[in-house]
């Protein structure tokens, strides 16, 4: 047997017999409340598919490959090793790298056993034309095989070549998730962004996005997906985007 | 006055799940009730702790009568791997649903 095959062996089996899993996600466009086990390891890759129609059409591809790590049975951390996208515009099209990002959830309180499940969320991105901090709260209720989940999340941008472009978000996320069976559920999300470019709201952009969500959990793995349709009539965004999360224990 | 209809079915439909998701508080009558098995206090809340934090990384918490005090242990045990459960942290968790199950039996 060659040695790089006996590595590959050796490592496979290390990873198997660590493997442990964060935790399956019930949406894609909002977070849970609850963090991952102390010591959980997951690899999730994030793919997001933006179509746009009319005379800014255009179809980008979002990936975000994500590192999740349970540091406590409070706190999670997470690096997103390198997010990127492919664009195709009617003149040319392209993939780019966009950043490099780290993220941190605080859970505070117990979506099962206290009245409404509360974590806080930090990320910053980084890239060479990107800076972006971003703040969420985190909210959510079970009740039995309903998860209802709320965040409220801002955002602080700046782009360009000297990072010269500055651009604030407001958004709000409300989904339903209802368990059918161990393995699989289903439900809806709501996504309602409030945009202000330069921080002013003299443009008054807001987009409203609404679509379903299933999710199927089996072993170490799991998969989710939304498809959300805008229901405003917003030019330069996408008239209908689907995300699919892909999470396994490491 | 079809709002207030509306309202009042959600309502009662939330209402109806939540009774279903009871994840009782440990008592002492748990402690005890019990015959033939060690599971104090500490052990119980600790169970109870880890059930209603780790199990709901994957799913909704199951109602604890939907599966015997048979099946329970075997159940948790299947889980517990992915779930990053120590020996001891599974124990407490059985201990805690077997308790509330020999209670309400």
């Amino acid at each position: 047997m060659k040695p790089a095959l006996r590595v590959g062996i050796f490592v496979a089996a290390i990873l198997s017999a660590l493997s442990s899993f964060g935790g399956a996600r019930h949406f894609t466009f909002l977070y849970e409340a609850n963090t991952s086990a102390p010591g959980s390891l997951e690899l999730e890759n994030w793919v997001t598919w933006r179509h746009a129609t009319g005379p800014g059409r255009f179809d980008q591809v979002d990936f975000r490959h994500e590192l999740e790590y349970g540091v406590t049975d409070k706190l999670q951390a997470s690096i997103y090793l390198a997010d990127w996208f492919y664009k195709s515009v009617p003149e040319h099209s392209g993939s780019t790298y966009s950043d490099t990002a780290i993220e941190l959830i605080y859970n505070l309180t117990n979506p099962v056993v206290d009245p409404v499940g509360v974590s806080i969320y930090g990320e910053l991105r980084a890239g060479d034309r990107l800076i972006e901090l971003e703040s969420k709260l985190i909210t959510q209720k079970n009740f039995g095989p309903l998860i209802l989940a709320y965040n409220a999340t801002l955002e602080s941008v700046w782009e360009g070549r000297d990072l010269d472009e500055r651009e604030g978000e407001f958004s709000q996320a409300l989904g339903a998730s209802y368990e059918i069976s161990p393995r699989i559920s289903a439900g809806i999300e709501l996504l309602h962004e409030f945009v202000f470019p330069e921080w002013r709201d003299t443009e008054k952009i807001r987009n409203f996005f609404v679509g379903p969500n299933v999710t199927y959990r089996r072993g170490n793995w799991f998969v989710t997906i939304t498809a959300l349709a805008q229901a405003t009539d917003t030019q330069d965004e996408p008239d209908f985007q689907l995300r699919t999360i892909f999470g396994m224990g490491l | 006055m079809k709002k207030v209809s509306i309202f009042v079915v959600l309502a009662c439909l939330l209402v109806s799940c939540e009774s279903t998701n009871y994840v009782p508080p440990v008592t002492s009558q748990m402690a005890t009730a019990r015959k033939g098995q060690h599971a104090g206090l500490p052990m119980l809340r600790e169970g109870r702790t880890l059930f209603v934090h780790r199990c709901i990384e994957c799913h909704t918490l199951p109602v604890l009568w939907r599966y015997s005090t048979e099946d329970w242990p075997g159940i948790v045990d299947s889980m517990s791997h992915r779930a990053s459960l120590k020996p001891a942290e599974r124990e407490a968790i059985v201990a805690y649903i077997l308790a509330v199950r020999t209670r309400e039996d």
